[in-house]
């Protein structure tokens, strides 16, 4: 009944990814990480796009990878090694391709999942945040008018992932704000519509060369096409989309959490206090262990919920217990990577500091770990 | 959570058609099986799925939808209200007799309150 190998083909993909992340991120990870400003680069979005790594989980018919989610999360555990910020960028496609995959039509697959695949893809975004709408997406003010044959979308979206970067944005928007849940719809928005402006860029802690902003939509005009699934069925849709993105999310966690457990402990073994390496203290070796369990028990809660998901079952409530038990391993096993290292992981000569700014962000994003908490609750 | 809401009212829907899961099922063309775990919320639902459940049943999508995302919810408030969650468990130790009563004093608590 349970089995934890990955058939030929996973180890295939999960090779590709770990070869990707070693040779193709974890080399610029360290200088966009310092760039002073924007430190997006679009190089690295083209590694990604001739490894066809933006169109990850888009369908083979439609020019991406077409992995199964337990194959996806196994790549996004060896990209998040490499460098959480800049698979920030790589996310943020998945995101938008999930949404369109699970309810486009099959002419809105057809005209914008290619656009995320192959050695031209180019980015995608998810744009459901609002300042007054974060948690509460209920809350979303952004408001979409019907006129003729186009929806007008009037509104301001904050802390969205490459924003003014993508090529198209699903965009959430009300048309009728008494409703709440009920009012919510969502459209594919051209990136290049007249009247979507990007606002300004987000200086974050970590996650740096991710580009994360406000998009700003003054009467822009969406073709009544582009709406996602049946009118006022936006709330679902949003639902359904987090649940299905959360295990990568964990997945990354734990791949950020590795890489910070392997400096850690390649540290502890060269390192020499009393005349012997500091791992040889049980202080050490324990911190050690315990952060190699918490890593192993995130990987198996990340890995049954892209099962689930896999299997065509509900998986709300393990995604989001992976979501929630992976980010905080990762900001406690980044945490004690940095108390390993002593002074020299305060540094920002070692790469440990930066998992650790990169890793806070996980437990905030697609849905605080609080909110999560609350998912889990209501369905004990 | 959603998926088990929108179950329950495939469930109640299908019922007040006068359906069996048989007779909805290979109307719909899935197994009985299938349509058994997506009114128990056990599968996911994708919105294409409900779409046609509702288009056989008669019924708008967002009979479907808007009670359901109104029941998340509520069942999310529910769960951050203590009060709640301590009478609800405590309703579950009682008989149903016992917990009728309950039911008709908070009733006519209500009444009192207006």
């Amino acid at each position: 009944m349970i089995g934890f190998d990955l058939t030929d083909e996973q180890l295939e993909y999960q090779k590709t990814a770990k070869d990707f992340a070693q040779k193709e991120i974890k080399p610029y990870a360290a200088e966009l990480d310092r760039r002073q400003g924007t430190a997006f680069d679009w190089g690295i979005v083209s590694r990604f796009a001739k490894a066809n790594l933006l169109g990850l989980n888009v369908p083979k018919k439609y020019g991406g990878l077409g992995v199964n989610m337990l194959t996806a999360v196994v790549m996004a555990e060896e990209l998040g090694t490499a460098c959480m910020g800049i698979i920030g960028t790589a996310a943020g496609n998945w995101l938008a391709t999930t949404c369109l995959s699970s309810v486009g039509n099959e002419n809105q697959k057809k005209n914008y999942l290619p656009l995320c695949c192959g050695e031209n893809a180019s980015l995608a975004a998810l744009a459901v945040t609002e300042s007054e709408a974060g948690s509460d997406i209920a809350g979303i003010k952004t408001t979409a008018a019907r006129k003729g044959d186009y929806y007008i979308l009037n509104g301001t979206k904050t802390f969205i992932t490459n924003a003014g970067l993508a090529k198209f944005y699903i965009v959430f928007a009300t048309s009728d704000p008494r409703k709440r849940h009920g009012g919510l719809n969502a459209f594919i928005v051209d990136g290049d519509a007249p009247g979507l402006t990007l606002g300004t860029v987000v200086d974050k802690i970590g996650l740096r060369a991710s580009q994360v902003g406000t998009v700003i939509f003054n009467n822009v005009e969406v073709p009544a096409e582009n709406i996602l699934g049946a009118e006022n069925t936006g709330f679902f849709i949003a639902v359904q989309t987090l649940d299905m993105s959360r295990p990568c999310l964990g997945a990354a966690a734990v791949g950020v959490a590795r890489a910070a457990f392997e400096t850690a402990l390649t540290y502890a073994r060269e390192r020499k206090q009393y005349g012997r390496p500091i791992i040889e203290n049980q202080a050490i070796s324990f911190m050690l262990a315990d952060m190699a369990t918490e890593i192993e028990a995130s990987r198996l809660l990340t890995w049954r919920a892209a099962w689930l998901i896999d299997q065509g079952m509900d998986s709300t409530k393990a995604s989001s217990m992976c979501k929630i038990f992976s980010s905080e391993m990762a900001e406690r096993v980044c945490s004690r990577a940095i108390q390993i290292l002593g002074a020299h992981g305060y540094t920002r000569n070692w790469p440990v500091e930066k998992y650790y700014r990169d890793a806070k962000a996980l437990a905030i994003y697609e849905g605080t770990n609080q909110i999560q908490r609350i998912i889990i609750a209501s369905m004990l | 959570m959603i998926y088990k809401n929108i179950g329950k009212m495939i469930q109640k829907a299908r019922e007040e058609a006068g359906l069996s899961q048989e007779e909805l099922s290979s109307r719909l063309g899935y197994t009985q099986a299938a349509l058994s775990n997506y009114e128990l919320g056990k599968r996911r639902l994708y919105l294409a799925n409900i779409e046609q459940i509702a288009k056989e049943l008669n019924k708008p999508l967002n009979y479907f939808l808007e009670d359901a995302a109104e029941k998340v919810k509520a069942g999310q408030e529910k769960a951050q209200d203590e009060t709640i969650s301590e009478i609800n468990k405590l309703l579950s130790e009682l008989p149903p007799e016992e917990r009728k009563n309950i039911l008709e004093y908070i009733q006519w608590r209500k009444e009192r309150l207006k």
